[in-house]
């Protein structure tokens, strides 16, 4: 019980990144068709923020700000210069371009500060544990959860309730109609991307704080995961994003905590036939985007 | 082109598919031969390893150029190939210290690299058939990503199996090939093979299904079938590409496999020009060229005094900004949408005589009637089509018209298996069509146009119907017959080599009327074909359908908006209003009906004027 309970935790946390990042990943596919292959490189890019400001000696709160910021920057960056000359591109231009964007961010961050994992070294209170009825639970772990849904509750409040958040979704359904009634596309287009360089910006915080250091690659793999949440949840659709994260975090810590040794080599090749185990039953996600096509 | 030029056509385009293949080999070729005799034993080193670049893009293109589907997930292919491969040919004694734990049924072969190769390619087309039934499935960029997750999977298999692959320590003792001729021959290979099943009826009908699922699905093509070909074919070429690697490395590890060569190779086939085989190709040719000259850079040289820092990853930088400038500048790639070499118009090809073939005369129509019985569908639970039950016979052309919205294309799309029906049936001679997948309805002589164009836009206008003809099952020579029937019938000779993207509107809706046909139905549903056409255009559509019916004795049921048209061709008339089948009957009886005046012109007016139906006549008689 206890260990399900432990294992519960770390499910949601994992979970949660991944969700944050597909999430991410969901909003800009929705509204201009872009699978951002250069998502991760947002993500490193963040991780990079905390480290340097630590380097100059920033206080460490200040720093993950500062590394949030700096996420943003980027994908803002990104999208000014990559992305907005293809506007309208199809889907693999599209694709192939963030592709190789992220190629040349990676070289850069091999050049420019290290091919190796640098470290960050963050106050020891944050990756203790506390007892809760007899159980160890980690700080790292609880305070991610904490950060995932106090995000995800506000990225909702935005989308819901304020106006540039209806207008994104307004153009996940159909970018053209909303641009013909007026609304500033380029708007939207930046605050879809600021807003997935944020959750990108979040996740690397979360997961610097646990891991301790930063690398060119840091970002890559997570946001391998969370393209495969956002086609099991189904491309372009904003709540399978999150759903497709936090089952696909789920899988993963699953199979970490109960596959026999022999076979745990084999967990991401198990997480992933998995997935696509689902995707032949059910070939458009598991909450399908609402599109407009008629014949 | 006048009539008799058209019938040279098929020549015309088996000559150009030809020499367009010889285009493709005349890049590798002379660039080979550049390299080796310019550049000696270095050019040597270079022109090995792109040949086997060559033989491993072009597979890839093999899959992505056809289906429009980029994949990422070919190095699973390569790494496949290279440990087979290997494994299969390595000494024996190597074998035991290089891979003590490898289980006895696997050990010891010590097989030359060709007596492996047939091997090799069969665990390579296992492993396509395995996975391309799961990824056919899936389209865009769901498959995109699904490719990446294979890629994953794959690789994380290899560092784990270390009983096969040594994990991530490198694999060695792999009999090395240094036969610049053997792995040219390889290359040359591979792109015949990708060049003929490019114009294959496979070829064919995946790219028709890559410019249009929809119309690809209603001419009888199953698009997860054909891109299952596609991938199989595919991921073999690319296993046997891999195998080549493997044997020029002689020492490699899980990570050579990886996302690094998946990079290099993604952007030779987008660079060159992915929707060709001599794209590929000259891609590879390009991405050498430019990897080689910054190769010489990457370790800092002095030019003019200055000496530039060694900046590590400058290839990479280099690949990343030449297709980011390809895809701002040359969306299509340096060779473009075309294939590389002359097309099937090429003055060049002039002088092929034409063979005036035997025009076949259509498989008979007698008394297929196709009758909808209480057909209903709703959206959401808007009723689009209630309760609609109407014969369409052969020989007659029955007209279906009402007002905008009023269910006329949901009714045909669930005739033709676009949509399930809620209730109801449609049958054609007894056999139920509602309940088929849709790719099946054109078995029982079924076909149909669609409102919005939905041509084949890759294709030229002869290749849209040629596919049509093939998808009906019939022989390569026949179809080629078929589709020159149809496109004299429609005065389309002239521009039979001519992609249907650069046609003119009118040529673009009388080509899909010629597609339809050349599936030779029973009956044909026509959704809107005069929409946007000028009343000469109609008048001439009008004739051509009046000729088809006689000629043929086919069964039409034409949806349209300009009621002219639709009274000249029409002798039966059905009437729907908001998804209800309102009135039925002759022209005149229909035009009498007080249901049918209302939904066009509204209530007010029929209670206001007694004497509305006159005009009301006037109005529908136009």
């Amino acid at each position: 019980m206890d260990q399900l309970l432990q294992q519960l935790i770390n499910a949601l946390s994992l979970g949660g990144i991944y969700a944050m990042l597909a999430l991410g990943l969901a909003i800009v596919f929705s509204i201009i068709g872009l699978i951002n292959f250069a998502h991760g490189d947002i993500m490193t890019f963040g991780g990079y923020g905390i480290f340097l400001s630590m380097v100059f000696g920033f206080p460490p709160v200040a720093a993950l700000c500062i590394g949030l910021g700096a996420a943003v920057v980027m994908a803002l960056a990104m999208e000014r210069t990559a992305f907005r000359v293809m506007r309208g591109a199809d889907v693999i231009s599209l694709l192939i371009t963030s592709f190789a964007v992220s190629e040349i961010l990676k070289v850069f961050f091999q050049n420019g500060i290290s091919a190796r994992p640098v470290p960050i070294s963050f106050p020891a209170a944050w990756s203790g544990s506390y007892q809760i009825g007899g159980m160890t639970i980690g700080v790292a772990p609880t305070a991610s959860i904490l950060v995932t849904i106090i995000s995800l509750g506000c990225l909702t409040f935005v989308l819901r309730h304020l106006a540039i958040g209806m207008a994104m979704r307004a153009a996940a359904e159909d970018f053209d109609m909303l641009r013909m009634l007026g609304v500033r596309a380029n708007r939207v287009v930046a605050a879809a991307f600021a807003i997935s360089g944020l959750l990108a910006g979040i996740a690397a915080v979360i997961w610097t704080a646990q891991r301790g250091s930063v690398d060119p690659m840091m970002g890559f793999f997570p946001v391998l995961k969370a393209f495969i949440a956002t086609v099991l949840g189904g491309l372009g659709s904003l709540g399978g994003a999150v759903l497709g994260g936090f089952v696909v975090g789920t899988l993963e810590v699953l199979t970490q905590a109960f596959l026999p040794d022999a076979l745990a080599p084999y967990r991401d090749a198990i997480v992933l036939s998995a997935v696509i185990a689902v995707l032949l039953v059910r070939p458009d996600g598991l909450l399908p985007a609402r599109t407009s096509a008629r014949s | 082109m006048s009539e008799v030029a058209l019938y040279a056509h098929p020549a015309r385009l088996r000559a150009a598919n030809w020499l367009r293949t010889l285009a493709a080999l005349g890049v590798l070729i002379g660039t080979v031969a550049v390299l080796t005799l310019v550049f000696g034993r270095t050019g040597e080193r270079i022109a090995l390893l792109m040949c086997v670049n060559v033989a491993a893009v072009v597979a890839l293109a093999v899959f992505c150029g056809n289906t429009g589907i980029v994949s990422f997930g070919h190095g699973a292919f390569m790494a496949l190939g290279a440990y087979a491969s290997g494994i299969l040919t390595m000494p024996a004694g190597l074998q035991r210290s290089a891979l003590p734990e490898l289980p006895g049924w696997l050990s010891g072969y010590e097989l030359s690299v060709l007596g492996a190769l047939p091997l090799v390619l069969l665990v390579g087309l296992c492993f396509a058939l395995l996975t391309g039934s799961a990824i056919s499935r899936l389209q865009g960029a769901s498959a995109a990503i699904a490719t990446l997750g294979l890629l994953i999977i794959v690789h994380s298999i290899a560092i784990s199996a270390r009983e096969f692959t040594r994990g991530s320590q490198t694999f060695y003792g792999v009999p090395r090939i240094t036969d610049l001729t053997f792995v040219l021959l390889a290359a040359i290979g591979v792109v015949i093979v990708a060049r003929l099943y490019r114009e294959s009826r496979w070829g064919l009908f995946v790219r028709a299904a890559r410019d249009d699922e929809d119309a690809a699905s209603a001419l009888g093509i199953y698009p997860r079938r054909a891109r299952l070909v596609a991938w199989t074919l595919s991921g073999t070429l690319a296993t046997l590409a891999g195998a080549l690697y493997g044997h020029i490395l002689g020492a490699f590890s899980p990570a050579s496999f990886y996302l690094g060569l998946v990079f290099a190779q993604v952007v030779m086939m987008i660079v060159g020009g992915m929707s060709s085989v001599g794209g590929a190709v000259v891609g590879v040719v390009a991405v050498t060229i430019l990897q080689n000259t910054v190769r010489n850079l990457e370790g800092g040289i002095t030019v003019v005094g200055v000496t530039l820092p060694e900046v590590f990853g400058l290839t990479t930088v280099s690949l990343g900004i030449a297709i980011l400038l390809v895809i701002w500048l040359r969306p299509q790639g340096l060779v473009g949408g075309f294939e590389l070499g002359p097309g099937a118009g090429a003055r060049l090809l002039d002088r092929i005589k034409p063979t005036v073939p035997v025009t076949p005369t259509p498989r008979p129509v007698t008394t297929e009637i196709l009758k909808a019985r209480g057909l209903s569908r709703s959206f959401a639970g808007v009723k689009a089509v209630t309760d609609v039950s109407f014969d369409v016979p052969a020989g007659r052309i029955t007209g279906l018209i009402g007002p905008n919205g009023a269910g006329k294309s949901t009714f045909v799309n669930l005739i033709t298996g676009q949509y399930a029906a809620d209730t109801g049936t449609a049958e054609i001679d007894g056999v139920h069509l509602t309940g088929l997948l849709r790719h099946r309805i054109i078995e029982h002589r079924v076909a149909r146009s669609f409102q919005n164009l939905r041509l084949f836009s890759g294709l030229t206008a002869f290749e849209n119907v040629l596919v049509a003809a093939l998808a009906a099952g019939y022989g390569r020579k026949n179809a080629n017959a078929v589709a020159l029937r149809e496109l004299k019938a429609f005065d389309l000779g002239g521009i039979a080599a001519m992609r249907a993207d650069n046609l003119p509107y009118g040529a673009r809706k009388r080509l899909e009327i010629a597609r339809a046909l050349a599936q030779d139905p029973a009956i044909l549903l026509l959704d809107e074909p005069a929409a946007g056409m000028n009343p000469a255009e109609t008048d001439d559509l009008a004739d051509r359908l009046i000729r088809i019916r006689q000629d043929r004795n086919i069964g039409i049921l034409l949806i349209d908006h300009d009621l002219r048209f639709v009274n000249r061709l029409c002798s039966h008339i059905v009437v729907m209003n908001r998804g209800q089948k309102i009135a039925e009957g002759t022209p005149e009886e229909v035009r009498a009906n007080p249901e049918v005046i209302e939904a066009y012109i509204g209530r007010g007016r029929v209670a206001r004027a007694a004497d509305a139906s006159s005009t009301q006549d006037q109005v529908l008689a136009n």
